[in-house]
C-alpha cells in the first residue's frame, strides 16, 4: 500500500485537464502554419485542373504559360521521376493526370511562379484539350456492365459481407419487421485551414516537406515513390494543422511541393484556395442504405438485413475502410444474432470520397438508430427501453462474432442520459403553436483503430544526460490534443509534470511511425506505444537506482527528477546521476515502445473476426423545436454521454464532445455538398455559434484493461449519435420521419406537411 | 479583365497605425489588407480561411470595429488604427482573453483563434459585461470547425469577469 509520503509525492497527471499543448503559440499568433512559412527564394505553385468529369487528355500546351512573366515551370506527369501513383489503400490516384481525367478538379499540371500572381497567371495560360467520355454519377449505375469504365479494372471498389445465423427464419419468427431505405449526402470536411505545404531541398539533398497532414509517415512513403527517392532522402514535418477530420489523411499538396522543389531546387509553397479545398479533396461518402430489422414482441432484436451502396467518386482514398466499417457497425451497439449485411462501393465520376470523422459509421448510425425508433414505435415501447434491452454487455457477441470481455459501457451511457430524456419528455417547454417540440435518443459503438488489419504505433522515450526526458512520437496532433495526452501518459508512468517533457512530434526525420491520426486510435494505440517505451525506461531507472541506493527494486519509487527509496525517502538518486551511470555501463538511454491492437482479419465470406481490440460507446439525447411553417429546426439541447474508458484529459474529451455534437448537427440539418454546384463556404453552410444547442457532455469511464491507464478514444464517436438523435427528435416532434440527410428546410417542411395531412 | 492585361496599376502610399505603431507603405490599390498585413508586413497571425468574407479567420480591428481583412482593400486602411492578434497579445486585456481561451480549452487546432480573439476583444472593448447572446452575436462571423464554440463562449464570459475595471481602461 502506498504510504502517506508516497501519496504526497504522487503527481497523477492522468485525469487532469492540462491546457492543450500548442495553445499559447496559437493564441499569440506565432504558430507557423504552412501558409505562414517564408523562405528565401520561395516559389509558388498553382495547379491546372480538369474541367471535365471524364475525358481523355488530347494535349497539354504549356508554351504560352512558360513565356509568361515570372513563370518558373509547368510540370506534367512526364516530369515525375518515380511512379505516378499513390493512395492510402489503393494506389489508384495520379499526382498529375496521364492520359485521362476522372473528375472535375483532377490535377493535370503544376505551374510554378516567382510570385503567387505569376503562377496564377501562367496557370490560366496552360491549354488542355480534351476528348469527352461518357460519365456516370450513380454508384448502382456504375456497377452495371455497360457503364463507362472509370479505371482499367472497372468501377467496383470492394465489398464486405457479414453473414451469421439464419436471418430468413429469424424474420419469419419476428413479431415485428421494419424495412426502410435511407440516404446520406456528400459532406465536406471544411477544416478552416485550407490544405497547404512547403518544400525545399536541404544541404544534404533531403527533400524536406512541411505539411498540413494527419499522417506524415504515410506521406513519406508515397512521396518517395513519386520522386523515386530513398526514404533517407525525403523528410515530412507536420506543421501546425488547422483541423483535418480525415481529409488530411490523403496526399493533398505534399506530392506537388515535393516534385516542384526537387525539380527547381528551390523552396516552394502551395496553399489551396478554399474553392480548391472544396473541389479537390475528399468528401464523406454518400450512402444508400436498405435496412430491414426484426424483433420479438418484447423488443429483442432477432435479425437485420442490410444493403449498403457507397459512391467513392473517382478514387478510392479510404473507401475500402468505409466499406468494411459501415458493414461491421451496421448493427449499432446491439446484439443481433442473425445477420445478412453487404456493403458495396463503386467508383463514379464524382469528386473522391474518403475518410471523414467516423468512416461510414455516422451514415449507418442514422439508419440503425432510425430503425430502433421505428421498432419501438411498432412495439409501443420507450426508445430508451428498447436500446437498453438490446445493448451489448460483457460476454456479448458483436456483429462479427467477437466476444466482448470488458469495457462495454453502452448501457452506462444510456443510463447516463436517461434522466435528461425523461425530464424532457415530462416537461416540454411552452412553445408557440407553429413550433413543435421533440425529443430523440441515439446510440453508437465505434471500433478503435483500423478494421481487422495490423495498425501498430511506435514511440521512443529518452533520458538525456541532464536528467530531462524527451518523448518522440510520429502522431500528428491536428488540434484534438494527442500530443498533450501522450505526454500525460509518459508523465504518469514517470510521476512527473508533463510540461517538463520535451517533445519531438510528427517529423519523419526524427520520429518513427505512429500510424495515421484516424480511427480514434492515437490515445489507445500510440498511448500504449508511449507507455511501453516509458515502462522500459522506468524499469532501467529503477534497476540502476536500486543498485545505487542499495535497496530492493520493489522499494523504488519515482518523483520528479529522482528515484527514491520509499522506506527512506531521503535516500534518492537523481535522473541525472542515473543517466551518467547508464551511459557508463553501456545501458541505452533511449527506449522503444510498440503497440499493435489485438485483432484478426475478417473472413471474406462470413465477415467473422475480431476487427478491433476495443470499442467506444455513446448515447446522445437531442431536444428540438421544429418550425412547421419554415422547416427550421432549432436544436435546444444535446446531452451526450461517452464511454471513453478513462479520460486522460477530461477537458480534451469535452472539447471533442462539443465539437462532435456541433459537427453532427451540421451533418443532420444543413451540410450537403452538391457536386458540380457547391463551390465554397458561400453555398455550403456549416454551423456557426448561433446554431449551437446547449451541450451537456457526460464522461462515462468503463475501464479498458488493455488501454493506457484504461483509455479508449473519443474523436469520432463524439459526432456519431448526434445526427440520429436529432432526426429521431424531429420525427417525435412531427410524427413523420425523414429518411435522407441532411434534414434541411425543404425536407423538414415536407415532413411537416405530410404529418398534418395524415 | 482580358487575360493579357499587363498594365500595372499605380501603387499608392498609405499610412496607418498598426498595433500602436505608425506604418507607411506603398501598396497596389487592388491588394487586400490581408495580403498586405501577412505578406508585406510579415504579420502572419491573421489567417486566410476562405478569402470571401465567410469564415472570419482574417478578422482584424480597424478603428475598434471588426472587419474581414480579406474583403478590405489595403488603401482603406489609410489613416486608420489597425489591430491584429500580434497587437492584442501585447496588451494586458488581450492577455486576459488569451488566458481565458487557454484555460477553457477554447483553442483546438487554433486556426480560427486569432480571428476569435479579435472579435472577443472588440466586443469586450465596447461591452465589458456582455450577455451570452451578445457574445454569440459578436462571434457569429467567426467559424470554428473544431468546433469549440461552447468553450470559446465560456472563455469570453470568463475574460469579461476577470477583466477588472482597470484592465478595461487599458483596452
Ligand atoms: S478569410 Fe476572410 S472571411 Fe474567410
Ligand atoms: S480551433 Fe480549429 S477551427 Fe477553431
Amino acid at each position: 500500500m502506498a504510504s502517506n509520503s508516497e501519496k504526497e509525492r504522487q503527481i497523477d497527471p492522468v485525469g487532469q485537464s492540462f491546457v492543450r499543448f500548442g495553445s499559447w503559440e496559437r493564441l499569440a499568433g506565432n504558430a507557423r502554419f504552412c501558409a505562414d512559412i517564408e523562405m528565401e527564394g520561395m516559389a509558388f505553385l498553382v495547379a491546372v485542373r480538369s474541367q471535365r468529369h471524364h475525358a481523355l487528355i488530347k494535349s497539354v500546351n504549356s508554351e504560352k504559360a512558360l513565356s509568361s512573366r515570372g513563370c518558373l515551370g509547368v510540370f506534367t506527369s512526364a516530369d515525375i521521376p518515380g511512379k505516378n501513383r499513390f493512395g492510402i489503400i489503393n494506389k489508384d490516384q495520379f499526382l498529375l493526370a496521364e492520359n485521362k481525367v476522372r473528375c472535375i478538379g483532377d490535377p493535370i499540371a503544376i505551374v510554378a511562379g516567382e510570385t503567387l500572381p505569376d503562377a496564377q497567371k501562367a496557370a490560366r495560360l496552360v491549354q488542355v484539350s480534351y476528348q469527352e467520355l461518357p460519365s456516370v454519377f450513380d454508384p448502382e449505375e456504375a456497377l452495371r456492365p455497360d457503364a463507362p469504365k472509370i479505371h482499367d479494372n472497372g468501377n467496383f471498389l470492394g465489398n464486405r459481407i457479414i453473414r451469421k445465423g439464419s436471418p430468413e427464419e429469424a424474420f419469419r419468427n419476428s413479431d415485428v419487421v421494419v424495412e426502410r431505405y435511407y440516404e446520406t449526402s456528400h459532406v465536406e470536411h471544411c477544416y478552416i485551414e485550407p490544405d497547404a505545404g512547403v518544400a525545399f531541398v536541404d544541404h544534404d539533398g533531403v527533400v524536406t516537406i512541411f505539411a498540413s497532414t494527419q499522417n506524415p509517415h504515410y506521406d513519406l512513403k508515397d512521396v518517395c515513390d513519386l520522386l523515386a527517392l530513398d526514404e533517407s532522402k525525403v523528410r515530412i514535418i507536420q506543421s501546425p494543422t488547422g483541423g483535418g477530420f480525415g481529409s488530411k489523411l490523403d496526399l493533398n499538396t505534399q506530392g506537388f511541393v515535393g516534385l516542384a522543389a526537387w525539380i527547381l531546387k528551390r523552396p516552394v509553397k502551395m496553399v489551396y484556395t478554399r474553392e480548391e479545398a472544396f473541389l479537390c479533396t475528399a468528401k464523406r461518402h454518400p450512402l444508400k442504405i436498405w435496412y430491414k430489422s426484426g424483433a420479438t414482441r418484447d423488443g429483442r432484436l432477432m435479425a437485420a438485413d442490410v444493403r449498403i451502396i457507397g459512391d467513392t467518386g473517382a478514387y478510392a482514398s479510404y473507401g475500402l475502410a468505409v466499406v468494411s466499417r459501415s458493414a461491421v457497425h451496421a448493427t449499432g451497439p446491439y446484439e443481433i444474432p442473425n445477420l445478412n449485411i453487404e456493403s458495396k462501393f463503386a467508383y463514379t465520376n464524382h469528386p473522391m470520397a474518403g475518410a471523414m470523422r467516423g468512416f461510414g459509421v455516422p451514415q449507418i448510425a442514422f439508419a440503425h438508430e432510425s430503425q430502433m425508433d421505428l421498432l419501438a414505435q411498432a412495439l409501443d415501447m420507450s426508445p430508451v427501453e428498447i436500446r437498453l434491452r438490446n445493448s451489448l454487455r460483457v460476454g456479448s457477441q458483436t456483429a462479427t462474432g467477437q466476444q466482448l470481455h470488458a469495457s462495454v459501457g453502452i448501457a452506462k451511457t444510456i443510463e447516463a442520459v436517461k434522466p435528461y430524456y425523461e425530464k424532457a419528455r415530462k416537461q416540454a417547454p411552452a412553445l408557440k403553436p407553429h413550433l413543435k417540440y421533440g425529443v430523440g435518443v441515439a446510440s453508437m459503438l465505434y471500433g478503435i483503430g483500423n478494421t481487422g488489419v495490423q495498425n501498430p504505433s511506435t514511440a521512443q522515450v529518452e533520458l538525456l544526460k541532464d536528467g530531462s526526458i524527451t518523448l518522440y512520437s510520429g502522431a500528428a496532433d491536428i488540434g484534438q490534443g494527442s500530443t498533450t495526452v501522450l505526454a500525460q501518459i509518459a508523465a504518469q508512468e514517470l510521476n512527473m509534470d508533463p510540461l517538463a517533457i520535451k517533445l519531438v512530434i510528427a517529423d519523419t526525420g526524427r520520429t518513427t511511425s505512429a500510424g495515421a491520426t484516424s480511427a480514434s486510435r492515437q490515445t489507445y494505440i500510440s498511448g500504449n506505444a508511449v507507455l511501453d517505451a516509458t515502462k522500459k525506461l522506468k524499469d532501467v531507472l529503477v534497476t540502476h537506482a536500486a543498485s545505487k541506493l542499495k535497496a530492493s527494486r520493489s522499494r523504488m519509487r519515482l518523483e520528479p527528477g529522482f528515484v527514491y527509496d520509499m522506506e527512506n525517502v531521503q535516500n534518492k538518486a537523481s535522473f541525472q546521476e542515473l543517466a551518467s551511470i547508464m551511459s557508463r555501463t553501456g545501458t541505452p538511454l533511449k527506449w522503444q515502445g510498440f503497440f499493435d491492437p489485438d485483432t484478426t482479419p475478417l473472413d471474406p465470406v462470413s465477415g467473422m473476426g475480431k476487427p478491433y481490440a476495443t470499442f467506444a460507446y455513446a448515447t446522445h439525447v437531442a431536444e428540438v423545436a421544429v418550425d412547421t411553417l419554415t422547416g427550421e429546426v432549432q436544436v435546444l439541447r444535446v446531452s451526450a454521454a461517452h464511454d471513453v474508458g478513462k479520460a486522460i484529459n477530461p477537458e480534451n474529451v469535452r472539447g471533442q464532445i462539443y465539437g462532435g455534437v456541433v459537427m453532427g448537427l451540421g451533418f443532420a440539418l444543413m451540410e450537403e455538398f452538391e457536386p458540380g454546384k457547391t463551390e465554397s463556404l458561400k453555398d455550403y453552410h456549416i454551423p456557426t455559434c448561433a446554431d449551437i444547442p446547449e451541450i451537456v457532455p457526460i464522461i462515462v469511464e468503463d475501464f479498458e484493461p488493455t488501454g493506457p491507464f484504461g483509455a479508449k478514444g473519443v474523436g469520432e464517436p463524439a459526432l456519431i449519435p448526434t445526427a440520429p438523435a436529432i432526426l429521431n427528435a424531429i420525427s417525435d416532434a412531427l410524427g413523420s420521419r425523414i429518411y435522407k440527410l441532411p434534414a434541411n428546410l425543404e425536407r423538414v417542411l415536407a415532413a411537416a406537411i405530410l404529418s398534418k395531412e395524415s | 479583365m482580358p487575360e493579357d492585361f499587363e498594365k500595372e496599376m499605380d501603387s499608392v502610399s498609405i499610412s496607418f497605425r498598426l498595433n500602436g505603431e505608425a506604418v507607411s507603405i506603398q501598396v497596389d490599390p487592388s491588394e487586400s489588407a490581408l495580403v498586405v498585413l501577412r505578406d508585406r508586413l510579415g504579420l502572419k497571425g491573421t489567417k486566410e480561411g476562405c478569402g470571401i468574407g465567410e469564415c472570419g479567420a482574417c478578422s482584424i480591428m480597424v478603428d475598434a470595429k471588426v472587419i474581414n481583412s480579406c474583403l478590405t482593400l489595403a488603401p482603406q486602411l489609410d489613416g486608420r488604427e489597425v489591430m491584429t492578434v500580434e497587437g492584442l497579445a501585447a496588451l494586458p486585456a488581450g492577455q486576459s482573453i488569451q488566458k481565458a481561451f487557454a484555460e477553457t480549452g477554447g483553442v483546438q487546432c487554433g486556426f480560427c483563434t486569432p480571428g476569435m480573439l479579435i472579435s472577443s476583444f472588440s466586443l469586450l472593448l465596447s461591452n465589458p459585461k456582455p450577455a451570452r447572446s451578445e457574445i454569440i452575436e459578436a462571434i457569429s462571423g467567426n467559424i470554428c470547425r473544431c468546433t469549440g464554440y461552447v468553450q470559446i463562449i465560456d472563455a469570453i464570459e470568463s475574460a469579461s469577469r476577470t477583466l477588472s475595471d482597470n484592465d478595461n481602461k487599458n483596452l
